[in-house]
């Protein structure tokens, strides 16, 4: 009885991805080198971009007499793990066919979001640090790189290049040669594909400089002359932040507005805590620059949003284009940039006729064509009015409200200050979404701050359920989870509460 | 269609001496040609499709050996083609997905069974069980029993499922007895290769026809009183003639072994894995070479009792290895032991798992507990411990990466024109509340999955209406149905709309209008534009039809016009007017449309043609990431990426380069009243004067108004 047994091949993959192609390359190259070879796949549905799974058996030794290889596999008994996306590869650890003792892992570090990753109503990304660590102490050896971006830099496709890191590996008893001369034979976009190959080839052996999702880094906040000396006096935690957010409120209205920012800032700055100077550095500048009909108009005709255009759809410097802006701002969203007393008697209006949910001007806007251009020109120079409007208005006091209460916690308690500072994460973007945050924030306040700075309700409590609070509204969309979470917090207070009501 | 196979069609012509090289199910649609088929038919489905697929797309080769080809609207009337083999010496072959197509087309075969066959009859399932299937887990196996029709479950291995296609037919006609064939879906994707054999023509085909119908033969009708009469030929003639040519033609393989104290026995698509574990425990090798013998069943009904005691007499113990629930076959066997005193012990779903795939683990593991069990006398300590380290290894792997892993479910294609219409549902639901949704089998099951999670039941292909026909009644909200084109044409449109209006339902029905049969590869259906038989029309139309059916309210609406979706279908869930309301989603799959653009595209661009480019985008600085866009859409090019501005860190909602410009997202904006960081560009390849005149113009006032929108001048344009 002889006791060799075959190479077994896993490919984790994502339907339309063209796994079956790599498949193919592989078992052909196996024919021609001939080593009997097989594989098998489980399409189904699994074809509309769900996950799905390649196996493949070489024998390893050219022989006449074929041997019995099998259809799925086996923990433990994979020799090879290839995956075509990082999460995919997190899976076939978890899922066991990553061993110590065997398993070579080729992947591509890059990420393709899942939808529950995508829909979340903040930042529902999976952290892939642990899959690194898993990928290390499950693997007898890795082969980890952004693969996608190999591809594209090369011109190629991402299956050419995982082929070459295979081949490169040398864990098949496969010449390159077989590998190329399969690419050729199936005589498809053969030359990009070759490069691809190429690419992964020459890094099949040495592992690249591992490339996870990192966030960009922050860009060197400009020079601001005219407030450097200010900036130049904050603590140097704060500098970076506060002179992006001078940088942005310039830009978004004018110095005065800026000088006021640092105004406000300093009066968190001089509590003492720089984590939360810091992050109120950050808040406030977005606070601040709160989306409003004019700041869009302002957004969408800014240069350097039109290179960025050009690059992404790849427009060639002689190639026409147009881009139309889809624009739909709610009658509410326009009486708000009226005077206080004006807007509020017209949103009142508004409200009683109910209009204030149906009436939105629905508009399609080509901003780089002179029609459009003007529109939006029009609208952006209504800059200087801003001020004046009942939005500003609202904005500013409840900007102050905000500081207020991170004043007065940090007089209480440090680490519930910094929370309530998060808070304002809640409070962002237009129309339904702005009120919804809002909305929220307010059931917060209202619920769980008001109480402790009241002296009803111990910081140490609340912060940890400002924490949940926060997770909770970014939950759903229709603030049911928050409902809860605010309902539950108050019923475990419920017996220390009468006290408290002294 | 889906895939095309050109490679594989040349393939399909090899003859005798040649080697074909291919997936199983390819290799399955070879050995008909060698068996000198008269007729194939069968209705799309994974893993089978590209049984059909393959032939659709080989008409000179089917026209050469004069067979007829029918892609049949249903398995029923695939099933009821069978019926050309009852009284004449013609091979036929039908296939399907099961267990659903046999449950479709089971009254067509009780018939087809009961009268009996002349010509052999074959009928192809892939079994859709375990990991990849589609469909609730059942077997294919009751059918057989309960129509005494025979089962062939062969070995995966080319040249062993290939013999068995031959002997199928041979079978057949040696019992008169429709014969199964059932390849798992792993099987069916299998690649390997068989020594070819030359097409056979066939007895009697297109070429060579019968001169007339056969005489009349009452013992030859599903009918009583011929029915009692057939029973009884079923159990004293057709089985055990069937047995009689199973033992004859060894169509079951005894493997021997010098353990003689136990044995296996096991179904032949479960062989290789049951190798693998025993190889695992050191107890074969990977030629085959076992030391425990085991008798692989290649036909798994009916069983044949004598080999059964033959193989199990004098042992102490043997291991009945039988995927799924109920254990038909260990019943059988234990039956077969009793009657003929003979007392082995048998195990079986007491050892190996009740339910589920029998993956090489699930095998090992229970091969470890029968050897412990009846030969402790051998040694597998070594393998029981290796197999254990491989399982820590997943523990401890499962508790490093966490519980939390993002699931990854299919999703509709990017530029689906499905998926609007499910935004559409669940904007109207802010308004008027939620609704029961009947789902239905077709790619719109997929909506079942985030970010729509819409669909309440799935009862079947084209059973959405009629499943919410007990609900509407019940219910203060209408329920809404939905179907896809080819669910209508596959009953829906009899069991759905026929059913609602003769009961007067009130109900409102989606009917999903792509033009073809999508999930399953993209077939043609009676209303696509094109037929595989002259590439015309069939001229079926869903509205006409609904229309002679006497539905009133019909609506028939661009799918990606969100804005008149939502408002009919407001209308529809609301109107005072009774009776059934229809909607026809109107929009070409999104797989079958680009194929055909991609191609026509790049002929355009080559040929300096002018082409409009659109994509769509959306600005870093103005999205504020909630994803709100997302949660209303989940296309696959709509995306997320870190946020690139230096005070935010909710990642921003990004378009990749996988955007076909279909247009939903901004229709969602709109719609919706989403933020206005969506922005769609269209940009002129090969511009005519015109173009750069007007692109000019454009550039040169807003240069001369103070603005700068047109950067193309900038070498940093472009790639």
């Amino acid at each position: 009885m002889t006791t060799t047994r075959p190479l077994c091949i896993l490919i984790a993959a994502m339907g339309g991805e063209g796994g079956g192609v790599l498949t193919g390359w592989i078992v052909d190259a196996a024919e021609r080198a001939g080593y009997p070879v097989q594989s098998t796949s489980i399409p189904g549905v699994a074809q509309r971009t769900g996950a799905t799974t390649y196996y493949i058996e070489i024998w390893p030794e050219k022989t006449t007499q074929r041997p019995v290889m099998c259809l799925n596999p086996m923990p433990g008994q994979v020799d090879v793990m290839i995956a075509s996306e990082f999460v995919e590869a997190g899976r076939a650890i978890a899922n066991g066919y990553v061993s110590p003792d065997r398993t070579l892992l080729i992947a591509s570090t890059h990420r393709i979001f899942a939808v529950a990753e995508k829909s979340a109503m903040a930042d529902g990304r999976y952290d892939v640090t642990k899959l690194f660590r898993a990928a290390k102490d499950h693997a007898r050896q890795t082969v980890l790189f952004d693969m996608d971006q190999a591809a594209k830099d090369a011109g190629s496709i991402l299956n050419a290049v995982l082929l070459g890191a295979l081949a490169g590996s040398g864990a098949l008893p496969l010449p390159a040669q077989a590998f190329e001369d399969g690419i050729r034979a199936e005589g498809k976009a053969v030359e990009s594909n070759l490069a691809g190959f190429r690419f992964g080839l020459s890094h099949g052996e040495g592992e690249l400089a591992v490339r996870a999702a990192q966030v960009a880094a922050l860009p060197p906040a400009a020079a601001v002359p005219s407030l450097a000396d200010r900036i130049a006096r904050l603590p140097p935690a704060v500098q970076k932040f506060a002179a992006e957010g001078i940088k942005r409120l310039i830009d978004y209205q004018d110095e005065a507005y800026a000088r006021l920012y640092l105004e406000r800032l300093d009066t968190v700055v001089k509590l003492g805590d720089e984590a939360l100077a810091n992050e109120t550095a950050r808040h406030l500048a977005l606070r601040m620059s709160f989306e409003d009909v004019i700041r869009v108009a302002q957004l969408k005709l800014k240069p350097e949003r039109f290179s960025a255009i050009e690059r992404e759809q790849r427009v060639r410097p002689d190639q026409p284009y147009t881009v139309a802006e889809f624009l739909k701002p709610g009658v509410e969203e326009i009486a708000s940039l009226l005077p206080p007393a004006l807007a509020q008697r017209v949103i009142a209006l508004c409200d009683r006729r109910g209009w204030t949910e149906k009436l939105h001007f629905g508009m399609t806007v080509q901003s780089n064509r002179i029609g459009g251009f003007l529109k939006l020109r029009t609208l952006a120079g209504l800059r200087g009015w801003r001020p004046r409007s009942f939005r500003y208005a609202e904005e500013q006091q409840r900007i102050e409200d905000w500081l207020e209460l991170i004043r007065r916690a940090a007089a209480l308690d440090a680490a519930f200050a910094r929370e309530i500072v998060d808070c304002a994460r809640l409070i962002k973007g237009y129309g339904d979404t702005f009120k919804r945050g809002a909305g929220n924030f307010e059931r917060i306040r209202a619920r769980i701050i008001l109480p402790v700075l009241e002296g009803r309700l111990a910081p140490a409590q609340a912060s940890d359920a400002l924490v949940q609070a926060r997770t909770a509204a970014l939950a759903d969309p229709d603030g049911q989870s928050l409902g809860n979470m605010l309902g539950d917090f108050e019923a475990s207070l419920r017996p220390t509460l009468p006290h408290a009501a002294e | 269609m889906e895939r095309s196979f050109a490679k594989e069609i040349e393939s399909l012509r090899l003859g005798d001496g040649d080697t074909f090289r291919g997936e199983g199910i390819l290799a399955v649609t070879k050995a008909l040609l060698q068996s000198g088929v008269s007729y194939v038919g069968g209705y799309q489905g994974a893993p089978v499709s590209h049984l059909i697929d393959v032939l659709v797309q080989a008409q000179d080769i089917l026209d050469d050996l004069g067979i007829h080809l029918e892609t049949c609207t249903n398995e029923a009337s695939a099933a009821a083609m069978l019926g050309a083999s009852i009284h004449y010496p013609a091979r036929g072959c039908v296939t399907w997905k099961a267990i659903v197509g046999t449950n479709v087309a089971s009254d067509a075969l009780s018939n087809l069974a009961s009268a009996g066959v002349t010509g052999g009859a074959l009928i192809v399932v892939g079994e859709d069980y375990g990991e990849g299937a589609s469909v609730i887990q059942e077997r294919s196996h009751a059918y057989a029993m309960k129509s005494s029709m025979w089962l062939l479950d062969p070995r995966p291995d080319l040249p062993v499922i290939t013999k068995t296609v031959q002997d199928a037919f041979e079978l057949s006609e040696a019992s008169n007895t429709p014969v199964m064939l059932e390849l798992r879906i792993r099987a069916c994707h299998v690649t390997g290769e068989f020594a070819a054999k030359t097409n056979q023509h066939a007895k009697v085909s297109r070429n060579s026809r019968l001169p007339g119908p056969s005489a009349f033969n009452y013992d030859r009708l599903a009918h009583p009183p011929a029915t009692f009469m057939q029973e009884k030929l079923k159990l004293e003639q057709r089985m055990p003639a069937a047995r009689k040519f199973i033992l004859e033609r060894g169509l079951n393989e005894t493997m021997p072994g010098d353990l003689s104290e136990i044995g296996i026995l096991v179904q032949g698509g479960l062989y290789n894995a049951l190798n693998r574990a025993l190889m695992n425990l050191g107890l074969a090798d990977a030629f085959g070479n076992s030391r425990v013998p085991v008798l692989v069943l290649n036909v798994t009904y009916p069983l044949v009792p004598e080999q059964l005691n033959q193989f199990c007499a004098g042992k102490r113990a043997v291991l009945m290895v039988e995927e799924g629930s109920p254990d038909y076959i260990e019943q059988a066997l234990c039956t077969a032991l009793r009657r003929a005193d003979i007392n082995t012990r048998v195990h079986g779903k007491d050892m190996l798992p009740a339910a589920g795939e029998y993956t090489i683990e699930v095998l090992t593991r229970g091969l470890l507990a029968f050897v412990k069990a009846e030969q402790p006398q051998i040694d597998i300590a070594a393998a029981d411990a290796v197999f254990n380290a491989a399982l820590d290894n997943r523990k401890t792997a499962q508790a490093l990466i966490g519980t939390n892993l993002p699931l990854r479910p299919p999703t509709f294609c990017t530029g689906c024109p499905e998926r609007p219409v499910f935004t559409a549902i669940k904007l109207v639901e802010r308004e008027i509340g939620k609704v029961h949704v009947a789902a239905d089998i077709g790619c719109h099951a997929l909506a079942t999955f985030a970010p729509f999670s819409l669909g309440h039941s799935i009862l079947g292909y084209g059973m959405s209406l009629a499943s919410a026909a007990g609900v509407g009644p019940l219910m203060n909200t209408r329920s809404l149905a939905i179907m896809g084109d080819g669910g209508f044409w596959h009953n829906g449109v009899l069991s759905g709309v026929a059913s609602s209006m003769f009961n007067r339902g009130d109900g409102v029905l989606i009917v999903m209008k792509n033009g073809y049969t999508s999930a399953t590869g993209v077939q043609y259906i009676p209303s696509s534009a094109g037929n595989r038989v002259d590439g015309m029309s069939s001229g079926s139309d869903i509205e006409t039809t609904l229309k002679a059916l006497g539905v009133k309210w019909v609506r028939t609406l661009r799918s990606y016009g969100l804005k008149d979706m939502r408002a009919s279908l407001k209308e529809a869930l609301t109107t005072t007017t009774k009776g059934l309301k229809v909607i026809l989603a109107e929009g070409e799959c999104q797989l079958a449309r680009q194929r055909r653009l991609r191609t026509d595209e790049a002929k355009a661009l080559k040929s300096g043609e002018r082409v409009v480019r659109t994509r769509f985008g959306i600005d870093d600085a103005v999205c504020t990431g909630d994803h709100s866009c997302i949660r209303l859409s989940g296309c696959p090019s709509l995306t997320i990426k870190p946020n690139p501005d230096a005070l935010r860190t909710d990642p921003v909602a990004s378009v990749n380069s996988g955007c076909v410009g279909c247009g939903h997202c901004g229709e969602v904006a709109h719609a919706a009243v989403l933020c206005p960081s969506f922005y769609k560009t269209e940009i002129v390849h090969n511009p005519g004067w015109w173009d750069r005149l007007n692109d000019r113009l454009h550039r040169a006032v807003i240069g001369w108004l103070g603005g700068r929108t047109a950067q193309a001048a900038q070498p940093a344009a472009g790639e």
